[in-house]
């Protein structure tokens, strides 16, 4: 087991250090295929002189390869690999660092995910076992075309229907009943509130969660209970006289939670793109919130290390993921 | 629900043997039609006693097994008629917990594919104890001494280490004798095994074969051998039942059986197994197809693919006759076939 | 089961053999065929599809030709020239929903196709020849796969914002169908190699190259074939996918950008005005979006259940 641990971190490693340099690369031509490497990083807006001779001395625009189109400038990318690893992660285009920009928005990102996750689980597991047990029968149907409808709406399409035709109004009608100050209100403010970062992260995350990959936990765990129902194994633990509720808690559902656990890590995935999305509409201070706003102001310095945090967040989780894998399913741990 | 200890060929009284079919009638409703699964099985099982049931792919054997044991799925499964009395009691009119503890404790199954049908992600060991534990209330202490005494007794070496390991990590073989320690957990009076060695090469079938005939006298339990294999059960079966179709269409001790069988099918299946002493002929098959249950033919089940067959055989089902010595035959002509030597 | 080759008289052999079985694709078609569900799904996805290809069918009114003076006048229905209304400029609503089918559609299309051939490409290099090539291929999708598609997206666009690819429909989707490809073809590869993998161990690919097939011949008439099932499921889906990335995209104002226009233009700036008293202006092309990509979902998930033989 040790040596599998031993193995999939150093794949991790590498993988981010490619990640680190697709990105990079990805940039860099941007940059040089703009023409002005220092104007690049302004976007479409128009800086004054000043701004422009900040921005080449900070981020070493004035080295040469970027006057030259499809030149990696690896000499820039170990430079500022080196600045991350010392924890210099840049300033944004108004001279605040980004560390402390990420400091105040990780922790609402956190939440807010704390909230998806238990959304997906929960949905998940829930609707996934009843739809496998009355496999084919009216819960099954409704919950798979109801799962199918929650899938379809892209994240951007429901929060906007949420914000502007559900939370609008209700929110104004809470306010009213309720006080603005109620819980209520703040369930249904279709903005993000410091003070109460929980409560006006309630519905947004159960959004994000139900569209942003919870069809796909109720799928798979369907499809894996199902394939656990019928499985031989079970067939024998029932021949053995063991109890309903044993067989289906420690042969259905936990064989079946090994394909869950890996869904995670590819779930994950889109839920980040889901709460740049999620964060951004309703002006929600996180992770996800920062890069939306900075992609508006087209703070690039920002998009730049924020996506790389992300890149890293990800492949973590995805390490987690398959580190549990492991735990769960002994066929792997002893290839 | 009472628990006897079961002597060999006592009866409880007069003719209560330790398992008894009695025209026992499966369906499957699906949404194609009705499947007639098991079409009027009669057979018994004393203890001590080892019957075969043996039939091709879909003769309704493995779904007899599972009626006997309450494993069948309802729906889409359906017991449709038919009793099944375990040492007397119909099994069918318990309530469902105590048709489930009789699973294990008096009738135990052993499946064909062990790696499919051990769970994967317990130990051996773990699964060899949880019926004790759960079941027999045995403490974790002294359920793992158990389950090292009983892969002891199927003859796995390194029993003690080998209990911490998983299922994918034993060989086929060694995983089969897994299943029959795991089936004996309990001691009890019955062992099915379905189809035990069909997964395995030759040389492990016969293994096991005797470690079953073995474990069996030992305990005089009652063993029925669920095969589509007629080389396997000459050894260790004291009586067969061949199915065809979902209904028994044989039944008789093996010596008569293999000298003279009073069935055209038992007939072909003996006459396909190849023989060593056979050289350079064809080998032969039995023409045709097994019928599709939804749609059995009318009169024999067999007649298309009969080397027998007159007008008769196409419009009127022959009954198990019951011929001399207490064999039986579901044939019009089954004394026929049992002169015919060639 | 073989059949002897003497026929035995009174014996049918054929007696009782069950119903043909189809093809997987026919079995599928026939599955298909009987949803209600996956029927409507289909007219609708073809109604978009022809209003992408002809908008002129739908709509005589050029949805550039705006009035100012004309601006924000509310829905006409039957009664005037503009039955949806005007927005800001004084566009044709209607107008300019109808067109605004045909850049989500296309950019869906494109996006799709591309990527289907580069992963039929770089699956079957990867699944058959292994050894070095698989271990790049396999290395550049999961540094893909590491950074969720609609990130890059945006941090490249963002860089590309001001560089100008000329004028024109195909120019505008140039760079957001360039970066929806780049992280596209990650999950068809996964599932050509995946399927590749799984049949070229099977004995009549084997039998086929000690023919002395060569190898191109092998993969395209052999092992791709097989592919071709799983992958197509996924299209549709990702056809809506890629409908609603590019949405995200314009809203954020690093997609398809004016003068062009598409839906998530419109619903960026309609989304603004929504409680202003003004719900003409996101309504039209947030409602035809959603029923696009519920369609395209639909038959998405309908494929996918026809095509599996384990969930049948």
């Amino acid at each position: 087991m040790g040596r599998y641990i031993a193995r999939r971190c150093v794949q991790a490693v590498f993988t981010l250090f490619l990640v680190m340099l697709l990105l990079h690369v990805l940039s860099t031509l941007a940059i040089q295929l703009n023409g002005s490497p220092a104007l690049a990083y302004f976007g479409d807006r128009s800086p004054t002189e000043a701004q422009i001779a900040a921005v080449e001395a900070r981020y070493n625009l004035d080295h040469p390869c970027y006057d030259q189109p499809g030149n990696p400038c690896l000499g820039p990318f170990a430079e500022r690999l080196g600045s991350y690893a010392t924890g210099d992660f840049g300033t944004d285009l108004r001279e605040r660092p980004v560390t402390e920009l990420l400091a105040q928005a990780v922790p609402n990102t956190m939440r807010l995910f704390a909230i998806v996750t238990i959304t997906w689980l929960v949905v998940g597991m829930v609707c996934g076992s009843i739809a496998a047990r009355y496999r084919n029968r009216a819960p099954d149907q409704t919950i798979r075309s109801f799962s199918v409808l929650i899938d379809a709406f892209p994240v951007f399409v429901m929060l906007l229907v949420y914000k502007y035709i559900i939370a609008v109004p209700v929110g104004n009608w809470m306010q009213d009943r309720f006080g603005s100050d109620s819980t209520w209100a703040l369930l249904f403010k279709p903005s993000f509130s410091a003070e109460n970062p929980w409560l006006t992260l309630i519905v947004p995350g159960i959004l994000l969660g139900a569209t942003g990959g919870a069809a796909s936990f109720i799928r798979l765990v369907r499809a894996s209970q199902l394939e656990n129902y019928n499985a031989d194994h079970v067939r024998t633990a029932r021949a053995k006289g063991l109890g309903d509720t044993r067989v289906t808690i420690f042969h259905i559902i936990r064989n079946s939670s090994i394909p869950v656990v890996t869904a995670i890590g590819f779930v994950f995935g889109e839920a980040l793109s889901g709460a740049v999305i999620t964060e951004g509409l309703m002006n929600i201070r996180g992770m996800g919130g920062l890069v939306w706003t900075a992609v508006g102001d087209s703070d690039i310095p920002v998009i730049i290390s924020s996506v790389t945090l992300i890149a890293v967040l990800f492949l973590m989780v995805n390490l987690l993921v398959d580190l549990g894998y492991a735990a769960l399913d002994p066929r792997i741990r002893y290839d | 629900m009472t628990t006897h200890r079961v002597e060999p060929g006592t009866r409880f009284d007069d003719g209560v043997p330790l398992l008894a079919i009695d025209d026992l009638a499966v369906e499957f409703r699906t949404g194609d039609g009705v499947i007639r699964a098991v079409n009027g099985l009669t057979l018994s099982v004393d203890a001590g006693q080892t019957l075969a049931i043996v039939g091709e792919s879909g003769s309704g054997k493995s779904v007899t097994a599972q009626a006997i044991m309450g494993l069948l799925q309802t729906p889409p499964a359906h017991i449709s008629s038919g009793q099944i009395r375990f040492a007397g009691v119909d099994v069918m009119s318990l309530p469902r917990r105590e048709h489930r503890a009789i699973c294990g404790e008096h009738i135990a199954m052993v499946f064909q594919d062990a790696l499919a049908a051990l769970n994967p992600v317990y130990t051996v060991g773990y699964q060899l104890a949880e019926a004790l534990r759960v079941r027999g209330g045995m403490s974790r202490r002294d359920a793992r001494r158990r389950a090292v005494e009983l892969l002891d007794l199927v003859k796995v070496p390194s029993a003690k280490s080998r209990i911490r390991e998983y299922p994918h990590q034993f060989s086929g073989g060694m995983r089969q004798r897994v299943m029959i320690a795991m089936a004996l957990t309990l001691e009890p009076e019955l062992l099915i095994a379905d189809e035990p060695t069909t997964a395995l090469d030759v040389t492990v079938q016969a293994q096991i074969m005797r470690l079953l005939r073995e474990i069996q006298r030992e305990r005089s339990m009652g063993l029925i051998l669920i095969t589509h294999d007629l080389g396997v059960v000459s050894d260790v079966a004291d009586d067969i039942t061949v199915m065809y179709a979902g209904r028994a269409v044989e039944q008789a001790n093996v010596m008569d059986t293999f000298a003279a069988p009073a069935h055209p099918y038992t007939k072909a299946l003996l006459r396909s197994i190849p023989r060593v002493d056979q050289k350079g002929g064809d080998l032969e098959v039995i023409a045709g197809r097994p019928p599709v249950l939804t749609d059995i033919p009318p009169g024999c089940p067999f007649h298309p693919r009969c080397h027998y067959a007159q007008d008769v055989c196409r419009t009127d089902r022959p009954d198990l006759y019951v011929l001399a010595g207490g064999r039986t035959s579901a044939c019009h002509f089954a004394s026929e076939v049992i002169a015919d030597v060639a | 089961m073989t059949e002897h080759t003497t026929p035995v008289p009174g014996i049918d052999p054929d007696f009782g053999t069950g119903p043909v079985t189809r093809s997987l694709w026919s079995d599928a078609f026939h599955a298909l065929r009987r949803r209600v569900d996956v029927i409507i799904a289909t007219v609708v996805a073809l109604f978009f599809a022809v209003m992408a290809a002809v908008p002129r069918l739908f709509t005589a009114t050029d949805p550039k030709s705006c009035d100012i003076s004309q601006s924000k006048i509310r829905p006409q229905w039957f009664d005037g020239p503009h039955p949806l209304g005007t927005d800001l400029h004084g566009c044709d609503v209607l107008a300019q929903t109808v067109h605004g089918a045909r850049p989500s559609l296309l950019l869906a299309i494109i996006v799709v196709a591309a990527s289907l051939l580069i992963a039929f490409l770089l699956g079957s290099l990867a699944g058959y020849y292994m050894g070095v090539v698989d271990a790049v291929i396999s290395r550049a999708l999961e540094v893909f796969f590491t950074i969720p598609f609609l990130l890059a997206a945006l941090l490249i666009l963002s860089l590309f914002r001001s560089v100008e690819f000329g004028h024109g429909l195909f120019a505008v989707m140039l760079p957001p169908a360039i970066v929806l490809i780049m992280f596209g073809w990650v999950e068809f590869t996964r599932y050509v190699r995946a399927s590749v993998l799984e049949t070229k161990n099977l004995d009549y690919v084997m039998a086929a190259q000690t023919l002395g097939a060569s190898d191109v011949r092998v993969i395209f008439r052999h092992i791709l074939p097989n592919a071709i099932a799983p992958v197509t499921a996924l299209i549709p889906t990702r056809i809506a996918a890629i409908i609603s990335a590019e949405a995200v995209l314009a809203f954020l104002g690093i997609g398809i950008r004016p003068p062009e226009i598409s839906w998530g233009i419109s619903i960026s700036r309609g989304a603004d005005w929504f409680s202003g008293g003004y719900p003409h202006l996101l309504l039209p092309a947030l409602t035809c979006l959603l029923v696009t990509i519920l369609a395209f979902v639909v038959l998405g998930d309908a494929l996918r259940d026809a095509l599996d033989p384990k969930l049948r």
